[in-house]
């Protein structure tokens, strides 16, 4: 029986071993090395999984950037108003007051410390786009017509919209009833 | 066979902590080390990220190497992030159903790289430590974390998956 010394061969094909490691160190030497070391007065890693969460950062930092800026444009694009008195929370929540005629609410009104109410009255017809209606600003509530819920308005006053409109219909709960 | 050329050893004197003996010691083994990684990973940028942070913990680990063999233990440190990036990287391929990316592609001997890549990287390491850096069995399980039998098994059974790829190759 022969006798074999270092690792046994396939008899056909002896020379995979014989030449696996030359191929294997040409193979290693053919592998690209982009980069050296890094420094090493640098605390920082530089491995691209830093690079990526560096990357991740910036990407959320912007994202957030984006989206103040977004809700600010939509801030700036929504039309200003202000805080009704009767919603909910709000000083004259539940009064109910569009069910009251105009001198009754400024009654109610006066009741409550709301002296210097601006009593805005909105009449004529609006139909005709607008050129057939007025609105007039004035410090005495008028005899009738629909009370809509008030707002306290950037001067400070309390604002009450009297609608006498043709066609007008009301508000709040009283919808739909007769005009006063 | 070829002759085997074993890495030179460190001077106990050099094991300190001093950046200049470091990078005199380490530097020239750090291109075959990105080189090693990069059969080992399959993938270049992967290898010069585990490369980068081995050479950076063998810095930080200086002080603590024993001056035998400065290359053997810069790939075992090397070796060791680079397994476990693969296990966090198969978990998180997993998890999105993806599929490990090609990576690296070899030209000039697409036979024997396609049969490398056909085994798992632990072995693929211990096989390239064996043959190409003359590492013995025993040697290697100290590197890798591994009984030596399991070395033996996984050469053997490299030898073989070569022997079978290459020869049908042919």
């Amino acid at each position: 029986m022969q006798q074999h010394e270092g690792p046994i061969m396939d008899p056909i094909r002896p020379s995979i071993d014989s030449d696996l490691r030359t191929r294997m160190v040409a193979l290693e030497a053919h592998a690209p090395v982009n980069e050296g070391p890094p420094p090493l007065t640098r605390a920082a890693r530089r491995g691209r999984l830093v690079r990526s969460a560096s990357m991740v950062t910036v990407l959320v930092v912007a994202m957030a950037a984006t989206a103040m800026a977004g809700a600010a444009v939509v801030v700036t694009n929504l039309a200003h108003g202000y805080e009704g008195v009767e919603n909910p929370g709000q000083p004259l929540a539940g009064a109910n007051m569009e069910c009251m005629t105009p001198p009754q609410a400024a009654a109610f009104l006066a009741g409550r410390g709301y002296t210097g109410v601006v009593w805005q009255v909105e009449s004529g017809d609006p139909s005709a786009n607008g050129k057939g209606t007025t609105s007039v600003l004035q410090s005495t509530p008028p005899a009738h017509g629909f009370v809509v819920p008030g707002a306290i308005l950037g001067d400070g006053h309390l604002h009450m919209v009297i609608d006498q409109q043709s066609g007008a219909r009301g508000a709040g709960d009283c919808l739909g009833q007769s005009m006063p | 066979m070829a002759t085997v050329i074993r890495p030179r050893s460190l001077p106990r004197s050099a094991s300190k902590v001093d950046p200049v003996a470091f990078e005199a010691a380490v530097r020239p083994h750090y291109d075959n080390l990105v080189r090693r990684l990069v059969l080992v990973l399959g993938d270049p940028d992967d290898a010069q990220d585990i490369a980068q942070d081995a050479y950076l913990k063998a810095y930080r680990s200086w002080s603590r190497f024993d001056g035998s063999d400065v290359r053997a233990w810069l790939y075992t440190i090397a070796l060791r992030l680079a397994f476990n990036q693969l296990r966090g990287r198969r978990r998180w391929l997993a998890a999105l159903h993806r599929v490990e990316p090609r990576g690296w592609a070899d030209p000039s001997d697409p036979d024997l790289w396609a049969a490398l890549r056909r085994l798992d990287p632990r072995t693929r390491s211990a096989l390239l430590l064996n043959v190409v850096d003359g590492y013995t069995q025993r040697e290697i399980a100290v590197m890798l974390s591994v009984p030596e039998g399991t070395v033996a098994s996984w050469l053997s059974r490299c030898r073989a998956s070569l022997r079978e790829d290459l020869g049908r190759d042919r």
